[in-house]
This record gives C-alpha cells, sequence and structure tokens, in this order.
C-alpha cells in the first residue's frame, strides 16, 4: 500500500545469531519503521537495521532513532520498585529503597484509600503521557475513572498537542493531525510550513520536502528562526514569535482579495465565509508587516505562491500551537485551505508534526480531562452510556471532567488535589513556570511514579514503579498520518520491571476494583477491549486489528470494521465531520502574545527543540552518542544583539524573565531575529527554560504560552561565571 | 547492478544521522569514520557531510609503505588490515580530505570502508540507509547521470569529484546550488 517512488526492494542484513524484529522507533509521531537486532542467544537487544520496507521512512532514521534501541538495556534503568521512607528527601534522588511489588502496591493503595475516605474521591489525579501505547492511554482513562474513580486526568499532550486537536475539531469537527498520508507530500505543489523546525524535530520528514523543491514546487516557512529548513526554503517569512494568527489572516486576505478562493468549494461545503472575509479586510499587507515584522513584499508573494498552487499542503507544528491562542493560530491556517479548497483530494490539505510518539491516538482515547475513548465527550450522556457500558459501570459512576495539565498542578498546590500517579510524563522539566510546578509536586502528600529511568519528576515520588520501554511490550501507536501502527516486543522486561497496562491491572485488584480489569491478561486482550470502547466514536479503531495492522502497512482510522481498509484521505467525499456536513471557516480577532516585551524585559524568548534529544531528555540525555553531540543547553543570539549586550560566543550570560532566571552559554548566530532569543527545552534541573516560560493558556486548549514571553539578558559580572 | 555513494551537498540539515549510523555497522566497533562539518557556524549552521571519496587511484593506499590498505573490488577503499598496518599515519597525512583516522592504542589506522559488508551484497551502506534528507543516496550509474541531466549548471561542473579532486572517485557530490537550474512548476 502507499509505496512511492521513494521505495525500494532491499534485503536486510543478516547476522549470524540475530534476528530482526520490525517495529518503529520510541521517540516522536514519524514512528519511523526500523528492525531492532536481537542476539537469539542472549536474547537481548543488541543493535538497530534499517527497516527499507517501511513505506513510509522506507529505511531513514534520525541520530534519537539509530540509537533509541541503547534505552533498553541501559545501566540507568530502575530495575525495582523504589520506595521513599523520609519524605523530606523529595525533589532529590536520595532516599529511595528497593522493594517489592507486592510492598509498593500495598502501600499505595493504603495511601490512595486513605486519602479518598478523608478528602473525597477526588483528591487523586492521574497525570500521564503520550508516548505509549493506545492501549496503554485508553487503560490509563479506565484505570483513572473506574478504579480511583477521580475527575482529575490529565496529560502531557497539554503541552504540545491540544491546540492542534482543538483548532481541527473547530474547523472540521473532527481531529485527524493529517488530512492525507506523508507519502502525498513530496507530490505537492506547494508547502506551506508554519511553525515547525521539521529539519530538526522531524527529520525523516525531510526527504519529501526538499523532494519537492527538486521537483520545481515551492517550500514557503514562517518561523522566527532561520532553520535548516528556512534556510533553503523560497520564501522564508521571519516573523516575531506569537504573531501567527496576523500572518494568517494576512495571507487569507491577500487570497481573498486576489481571488484564489474557490466559489463552489466555499459555497456548497463551509459556513463562516463572509463573516471571516469581513475579518480579515483589515489585515492589509502593511498592517500585518507592522504586527508581524515580515516585509509586505514577502507576504504577498506567499499568498501569491500558495493561491496559485494547483495542490498545496500546509503544515504546522509547537511553533503555531504552543502560544495561548494556539487554537486560533491552527484555524487560520486551516482557513487558508478551506476559503482555496485544497483540502479533500490527494496531495492538498493541511497536517501537523506530532511531536511525541502516540501524540494522535494518545489524545483520542480518555487521557484528556473531558475525553472518553474515541474522542468522545465526558459531558455527552449518551457518548457516556456507550463507554459505561464497554466498562460494565453505570453513568452515574462515571466522574465529571476535571481540569487541564497545569490547572492539576495549580490545585496540587492548593491542596485540593494531594496524591498524584505519574507515568510516562516528565513535568517537572517540560511544564511551563517550573518553579510553582516543582513546589505543586513537592506539596502532594503522596506521589507515585511510573517510569523506567529516575527522571527529575520521579525525584518528587514516594513510589516509583518500574516501567518498561517500548521495546518489551507491545501495542498499537497512532503516527502523525493517522496511521496505527503496531509496536512489537523485542525483549522480555530486564529486572523487575513491568508494562504500565499490567500494573493498572494489578493494582485495580488492590483498589478492590479487579473486577473491571482481570480479564486483561496480555497486551491483546487490552487492544481488544480498547477497540470496542472506540466503536462509533468520531476515532473509530474497532476495524484496525493487529492482524489488518500487519497485513496493510498500518491502518488509518476510521476503520470501522473488518470490512473497512481504514481512511489514508480524510473528507474525499467532501464532508466534514460538524452536524450540518460543512467546514468552518473562522473569523479570528488577533491578539498579541500574553506578555509583550517592556523596557525590563526587551527581548522575545522562545524555545524549541534540537535535533539530538527528545521532549524533557530524560531519555536520550543518557544516550552516549546523544549527549556527546549536544550536552548542555545554550542561548542563541543574534551577533547584533550580542554587541548591544557586550557578550560574546560561549561565554555564559544570565536569561531572566518575570518568572525565574538561568545562566545559559551564548550561541551566536545570524539565524535568529534580533529581537529574539531561543533556549532548547530538553534540558533539567537548573538548566531547564521552563523556569522561565509562562503558564498563560489558551482558553479553548488549555495550552501554555511555551513559544512567547518577555526575556533579558544580562552579562555575568567577572568571578560570577559558573 | 553497481551502484554508487552520491553526496548532494545542498540537502544536509546537519542531524548527524550519519555518524550515529556509521557507529551501527559491523566491524566499525562503534566509532564513526565519517565527518559533518559546520561551514559557518557563526552565521546559519550550514552543514557538510564528508566521507571517504573512495578514490580510484587513492593517495592512502598509494602512501602505504605496507600495502595494508586494500581495493575492493567494488572500488571500496578498505580500512587498514590489522596485520600488516605499521601504524606510521602517511595515509593519514596523504589523504586530501582527513578521512584516515589513528587509533594509537590499537596503533592502527581505521577509515571508512563503505560498509563493505553490506554493499558487495547491494545493500546500501549504514549512512545512505538512514540519511533522513537524502544527501546521502545510494544511486545507480544511470540514476545519477538523470541528475545530472535534469539539474544543469552553467559551468558545466556539476560533480565536483571528476576531475577536481584527487583524481577520479567512485562518490560523486553534487556541488550546492544544484537547484539552480529547476525549472519552477508555476
Amino acid at each position: 500500500m502507499q509505496r512511492d517512488k521513494f521505495f525500494r526492494e532491499v534485503e536486510n542484513v543478516n547476522h549470524p545469531n540475530e534476528k530482526l524484529i520490525k517495529t518503529h522507533c520510541s521517540y516522536c509521531g514519524m514512528q519511523c519503521g526500523m528492525n531492532l537486532r536481537v542476539n537469539t542467544i542472549s536474547n537481548k537487544i543488541i543493535g538497530v537495521e534499517p527497516r527499507y520496507d517501511w513505506p513510509v521512512t522506507v529505511g531513514k532514521m534520525c541520530p534519537k532513532g539509530v540509537t533509541a534501541y541503547q534505552q533498553t538495556n541501559h545501566k540507568d534503568r530502575i530495575l525495582k520498585p523504589l520506595i521513599r521512607d523520609d519524605s523530606a528527601l523529595k525533589g532529590t534522588k536520595e532516599g529511595f529503597r528497593e522493594s517489592s511489588w507486592e510492598e509498593a502496591y500495598d502501600l499505595i493503595a493504603t495511601k490512595f484509600s486513605n486519602l479518598q475516605e478523608t478528602y473525597g474521591k477526588d483528591t487523586l489525579s492521574v497525570f500521564s503521557g503520550v508516548s505509549m501505547t493506545n492501549e496503554k492511554c485508553y487503560l490509563t482513562g479506565k484505570f483513572t475513572r473506574v478504579a480511583l474513580g477521580t475527575r482529575y486526568i490529565d496529560y502531557n499532550g497539554r503541552f504540545c498537542m491540544s491546540s492542534a486537536a482543538g483548532g481541527f475539531l473547530r474547523s472540521f469537527g473532527v481531529d485527524r493531525g493529517s488530512t492525507l498520508p506523508w507519502t502525498d507530500i513530496h507530490e505537492t505543489d506547494c508547502l506551506f510550513i508554519s511553525g515547525s523546525n521539521t529539519a530538526e524535530c522531524h527529520p525523516t520528514s525531510m526527504f519529501r520536502v526538499w523532494s519537492v523543491q527538486e521537483r520545481g514546487g515551492y517550500l514557503i516557512v514562517a518561523d522566527p528562526r532561520e532553520t535548516p529548513l528556512a534556510r533553503r526554503a523560497d520564501l522564508h517569512l521571519d516573523l516575531k514569535p506569537g504573531t501567527d494568527l496576523a500572518l494568517a489572516n494576512g495571507i487569507l486576505n491577500l487570497l481573498i482579495e486576489n481571488n484564489y478562493v474557490d466559489d463552489e468549494f466555499v459555497m456548497n461545503h463551509t459556513n463562516g465565509f463572509g463573516e471571516t472575509k469581513e475579518l480579515v479586510k483589515e489585515f492589509t499587507p502593511e498592517y500585518t508587516s507592522r504586527i508581524t515584522g515580515v516585509s509586505k513584499e514577502k507576504i504577498i508573494k506567499a499568498a501569491e505562491i500558495y493561491g496559485k498552487a494547483p495542490n498545496a499542503i500546509v503544515m504546522f507544528a509547537r511553533g503555531i500551537e504552543q502560544q495561548h491562542k494556539g487554537v486560533d493560530n491552527v484555524s487560520g491556517y486551516v482557513n487558508m485551505a478551506l476559503v482555496t479548497g485544497k483540502i479533500g483530494r490527494p496531495k492538498a490539505g493541511v497536517a501537523t508534526f506530532t511531536g511525541q510518539g502516540n501524540g494522535q491516538g494518545g489524545r483520542e482515547h480518555g487521557q484528556k480531562s473531558d475525553l472518553l475513548p474515541g474522542y468522545r465527550k465526558i459531558t455527552n450522556p449518551k457518548h457516556v452510556e456507550e463507554v459505561c457500558e464497554v466498562w460494565g459501570i453505570t453513568p452515574e459512576e462515571m466522574p465529571e471532567p476535571g481540569v487541564s495539565a497545569y490547572e492539576m498542578f495549580e490545585l496540587m498546590d492548593q491542596k485540593k488535589i494531594r496524591g498524584l500517579y505519574l507515568l510516562c510524563s516528565n513535568p517537572a522539566v517540560s511544564a511551563p513556570n517550573l518553579n510553582f510546578v516543582r513546589k505543586a509536586l513537592k506539596n502532594l502528600d503522596f506521589m507515585v511514579c511510573s517510569d523506567f529511568y529516575l527522571s527529575e519528576s520521579a525525584e518528587f515520588a514516594d513510589v516509583i514503579l518500574p516501567s518498561v520501554t517500548w521495546s518489551e511490550d507491545e501495542g498499537t501507536v497512532t503516527n502523525l498520518e493517522g496511521r496505527i501502527i503496531k509496536i512489537n516486543k523485542a525483549q522480555e522486561p530486564i529486572g523487575d520491571s513491568k508494562p504500565d497496562w499490567l500494573i493498572q491491572v494489578e493494582l485495580a485488584e488492590k483498589l478492590g476494583k479487579g473486577k473491571y480489569f482481570s480479564h486483561l491478561k496480555e497486551a491483546r486482550d487490552v487492544a481488544d477491549e480498547f477497540r470496542r470502547a472506540t466503536k462509533g466514536g468520531y476515532a473509530d479503531y474497532y476495524g484496525a486489528t493487529w492482524d489488518k495492522i500487519d497485513k496493510q502497512d498500518g491502518v488509518f482510522w476510521p476503520c470501522k470494521d473488518e470490512n473497512d481498509t481504514g481512511t489514508p484521505h480524510m473528507f474525499l467525499d467532501k464532508k466534514f465531520y460538524h452536524p450540518d456536513g460543512k467546514a468552518k471557516i473562522c473569523a479570528l480577532p488577533y491578539r498579541p502574545p500574553a506578555e509583550e516585551p517592556c523596557e525590563e524585559y526587551p527581548l522575545r524568548l522562545t524555545t524549541g527543540r534540537v535535533v539530538y534529544h527528545y521532549l524533557s531528555g530524560n531519555q536520550t540525555r543518557r544516550i552516549p552518542f546523544l549527549k556527546d553531540m549536544c550536552p548542555e543547553p545554550y542561548v542563541e543570539v543574534h551577533p547584533e544583539t550580542a554587541e548591544r549586550y557586550h557578550i560574546s560566543h560561549d561565554e555564559v550570560v544570565r536569561l531572566f524573565t518575570r518568572r525565574g532566571e538561568c545562566n545559559y552559554k551564548v550561541k551566536i548566530t545570524e539565524a535568529i531575529r534580533k529581537d529574539t532569543v531561543f533556549v532548547p527545552y530538553h534540558f533539567g534541573d537548573y538548566e531547564s527554560i521552563n523556569l522561565l516560560t509562562i503558564a498563560a493558556l489558551d482558553p479553548i486548549s488549555r495550552m501554555p504560552e511555551f513559544k512567547a514571553c518577555a526575556a533579558q539578558i544580562e552579562k555575568l559580572a567577572v568571578g560570577k561565571v559558573q | 547492478m553497481k551502484k554508487r555513494l552520491y553526496l548532494e551537498l545542498e540537502n544536509c540539515i546537519g542531524c548527524r544521522s550519519c555518524l550515529a549510523a556509521c557507529t551501527q555497522c559491523g566491524g566499525h566497533e562503534e566509532r564513526n569514520r565519517n565527518y559533518v562539518y559546520d561551514v559557518n557556524p557563526l552565521v546559519n549552521r550550514q552543514t557538510m557531510p564528508l566521507m571517504c571519496l573512495h578514490c580510484v587511484n587513492p593517495a592512502c593506499a598509494r602512501s602505504c609503505p605496507a600495502q595494508a590498505i586494500q581495493i575492493h573490488e567494488t572500488g571500496a577503499v578498505l580500512s587498514a588490515l590489522v596485520e600488516k598496518c605499521i601504524g606510521c599515519q602517511n595515509c593519514t597525512i596523504a589523504c586530501p580530505y582527513g578521512i584516515p583516522k589513528f587509533d594509537t592504542e590499537q596503533n592502527l589506522m581505521y577509515k571508512c570502508d563503505l560498509c563493505i559488508d553490506r554493499t558487495k551484497d547491494g545493500i546500501p551502506p549504514m549512512c545512505a540507509s538512514v540519511c533522513p534528507s537524502n544527501t546521502l543516496q545510494w544511486l545507480t550509474e544511470e540514476e545519477i547521470e538523470a541528475k545530472q541531466k535534469n539539474h544543469p549548471l552553467n559551468n558545466g561542473k556539476w560533480v565536483a569529484s571528476m576531475p577536481y579532486l584527487e583524481g577520479e572517485t567512485n562518490v560523486k557530490i553534487s556541488l550546492p546550488g544544484i537547484l539552480q537550474g529547476t525549472t519552477k512548476l508555476f
């Protein structure tokens, strides 16, 4: 299926005494195909071999992917449950002792029960992640609502994907991150990529991106930094961080003014055009240029190229989503595709780059405070009823919707939440305004953390449960295309580590809720229940059986039944998921960033990734090759800005905002705007840039504004350098 | 079908997957034998990979007094033979591209062998297998010719490695600016 010009028949190397396990990378949403090399005598993973037969990435991997196998047998793995008896040591690596699973489970069950008896059901909370399989994501939602009976569950997708979800839901009535398969990308005529450092964050997309240009197509990139992607773009729109919506509105205005509108499509398949047309009139090239800092000539040219392109894809990522108007930004760029009718056919559409491995699947199946499996709403009685039937509980037993990720920390600070079960996430590095978040974690009465390394967040736990890496378990994930794929087990769990789904099943038993979970004996049982739980939902996975996934090189959702082969292209029938079948063109007034530069904080701070690290760096900072390549964070400063502050390359400076301060080495580069500084966010403890970022939340997605806040740089006095 | 390693420098995004991948090739002792250079680090961080070009008449082999550097029938210039290398480092001095490196512990030179245990069986070398930006490609002669035809440069120097570098090489490199001659679709 979907094999294209990049696909080549190449045999894999077969070394003696080795078997190759077909699977996918543990990191970002690309989920590149790879073979894990397993020694058949020791039954251990010993290396990696490209997976040439995977149609999306045809063997290509980034440095994280090549070295991902080194996670599993790493010396830092936690091999036994750890308990800390002295809570005074919270927030440090000290004071843990090894225990049996029995002791750890008993302690958790007792503490959780006591807290709930004293302070009510909702005193407990669950904070999870989406670097785990659909099955685990699904079960975590069920565990929270059925075994713990609390309303408070949310996940790190709030820091990553929820604005894209909000934007897609508003515009299309459904949230599938890409309306087309990745194998279409190189065949389009114009790629408009906004707020994505694709070359570093999703490098295995690059051979398709470059191929567009090689064929004579156009690449337009909107980014405050001259990233490797922007460097080669036909047009680089170097906007000020946080001004994307103005740019999108400005381009939309030009598309309408210059008659690039697909009248037939707009009339028959969309709502809201008239209102939007009026609103964007204000965004003339001059006005847009004033707000964004991009020259009006470039804005005019961008609209002309996108407008003229027979087929075009608008793509975006965290750059536009991690803002306190991220949902508006997403809908703003989606407007471009809707107004010109460049959607609902192959080679044209919109797509978001998913940061986390299962950023797509993980947000569909009930880890969000207001969602149930299959993208059902917890506030919709019919949806609740459907899920209750699968779970075997009554609608009255279903908890109310909770609050978003950052807001849970506020409740911890206020002692409204006193217990936390954290898994597959590292908010002590990845949440905004970290001084506050770390204080909130410390304020908990009891915290459980499930992880395979002692992360910065695990340091706040009372009990650490050793979980497995991705290669010691099996299940499905949904990649950035919306393609459900299979992760296969390559090695038995090392030490006493266990998969999270099994931990939850056993813990439920201890909590007296065994009857809802005890039938789940292996990952496949969870998968089967999970598929049933999504049946009839927007994100319908019912037909995506493991066998079909293997046979078809993945299955795109929705996949409703056994005869359905899935849906690679969305909206081919021009039917959108709003009740009237039409998409919504949104009229979106521009709002500036929550915090604008001022005299005291004259610079804009923006954050992002480097190619060598993944999210909070808990995994990648331990891999020797990746650590060597990027051992520490830095602050990117334009040469003219550096001259103004009398700072030089490699000098350590103090960077500060209203929320905190950090010392960083300076990296002087012309790739950054003069009014902006950039710091990668993968580092922990006192190096974490999130000590400085702002927790201004989007009103719809509740996503914090990681991408823009006001900052200042200060030269350190001599002798103060670390 | 005979294939060659081909470098399209303009595609490089500096991810260093090729370095990571090189460590995964059998017999490379988890050490990379290729390099990625920052061309202008304080400006825009443009990078370029450099691998052994596998010269047809290689200076490293020519300069080796012990005949420790063998040339495989595929054209790949191999790493020094353990039993023959005397550790004189002539090869590291002779190579105009700085490819052979010296392992002082083993008193032995090591260099890119074009993943000979893969390429002899028609499997692409690890660097070209994983390269996510198609900077490193494993192509047939016809495919390389087609590229040259599709992207003509006015100066006629589309491929830099013949005869402008160290004589004729088995690895081909396109000059930056390969897309200058591309006709836009619209």
